[in-house]
Order: structure tokens, then sequence, then C-alpha cells
């Protein structure tokens, strides 16, 4: 099945390329490193939206809002590892960078009411421990009704 | 899903945002779900997990209820 081979050559390209220089990659760039027409990534970006491993941004198919834990556009969770600056997508995501890196990081995010600065740390493949609390907002079931919202 | 420094501030966001204060999950259980979710999400192996798998993640770290079940109805 040709197809399921270019999705997977596809969406490992797109995160070796984001955990390379901190930036999620378009279209363009992983027709370039995987040697394959930009029509045929752009295809792949709609198959991988519809298996909900990313999300193009609106509008654009050729560019990549969401390959979680990795957000495509700077957001109020940046996360630092590897000496490389990303942008996660929310709180979970800001430690599943950590988690699909395997490695120590720190988010320098803020309170979601306040905008009080609150550090999240991971050390030694585990997370530095503080009171604070995430709030998921969406219930399971409509994760992917709005996910930029969730 | 927002970070917030105390339940006293999620119950603010709520109130001022009109949006009904739904489940709390701890920095540890935030964690541990990431680790799930995340770990292998660079190789070839990963996948997203499925609708059950789901549920028993969420159940795994202490989070049960319709609100964690993706094919839960309450919500239409």
């Amino acid at each position: 099945m040709p197809d399921q081979d270019l999705d997977t050559k596809v969406k490992l390209a797109i995160y070796a390329v984001t955990a390379e220089t901190g930036r999620v990659p378009n279209s363009s760039e992983i027709s370039r490193k995987i040697d394959t027409d930009e029509k045929e990534i752009v295809e792949a970006f709609k198959r991988l939206h519809a298996k909900r491993v990313l999300l193009p941004e609106p509008g654009d198919p050729t560019r990549i809002r969401m390959a979680p834990p990795f957000s495509g556009i700077p957001t109020k969770f940046p996360v630092e590892a590897n000496g490389k600056q990303y942008y996660a997508n929310c709180v979970w995501d800001a430690f599943g960078i950590a988690a699909a890196l395997h490695c120590d990081a720190i988010s320098h995010a803020s309170d979601g009411h306040t905008e009080e600065p609150l550090t999240l740390e991971v050390k030694n493949g585990a997370p530095v421990l503080k009171p604070y609390v995430a709030h998921f907002a969406v219930p399971a079931a409509r994760w992917w009704d709005d996910l930029v919202f969730t | 899903m927002l970070l917030f420094r105390s339940e006293e501030t999620v119950n603010e966001w709520c109130a001022a945002n009109k949006i009904p204060r739904r489940p709390l999950v701890s920095l540890e259980q935030l964690w541990q779900l990431a680790v799930h979710w995340y770990a292998n999400r660079l190789t070839v192996e990963s996948r997203r997990p499925g609708p059950d798998e789901m549920v028993s993640i969420f159940a795994s770290v202490g989070l049960t209820g319709p609100f964690w079940d993706p094919k839960s109805d309450q919500w239409n």
C-alpha cells in the first residue's frame, strides 16, 4: 500500500525536521527532504489530518499548524530543550515535547488567568513537581471538534 | 488546555469566561499522560491511542468518567 508508506515517511520526516530545527516544516521542505513531489506531500498531509496525526494550517494545506506535541506557530508554551526552542500546543504538549525528545526541558509558561509566569520543568525523565494544575475545558469526545481551542 | 497556579485561578478564569469548571489535572498526572501519548512519537511505531486505549490510559492516572471517554455521547 504505497500511500501508507508515503504517509509514514512524511510523518517521520515532519518529526525529524521539527526535532532537529525546533520548527515544524512545510510541504516544500518535506518534498525536498524525502525527494517526493510537493503535491503528493500535500495529499499526505490531508490523509494524516484525517488520521488525526496532524492539523494543517486553516486555509493553507501546505503548512502544518499542529504536529502534536509541536506547534507550527508561536504559542504561550515555549519549550527549551536540547539547546533549541520549540512551541507546544498546550500545557500537556509542553510536557509532551520533553517526553517525545527524551530529554530535559523547561517551559516558561504562564497562568491561564492571571498571566503570572509559571515554569514547567522536566529533569532526568521526571517533572519537577509543583502545585500547579491543568484545566481541561473540553471533554475527550470533542477534542477534535476544535483542536486549536482544546 | 491551560496551566494555572491554583484551583483558585482556575475558578476565576472559568467565571470570567463563562466556561464550566471541568476536571483538574496535576503535573504528575499530566506528565504520565504526556509519556503515554508522546514517548514514541518520533518513531515508526508511533500511533495515536484508540478510544478504548485512551480510556484505559486516563484511568491508569486516576481520570475516570464520561469526561475522559472519547466515545461518550454525553457532550453532544
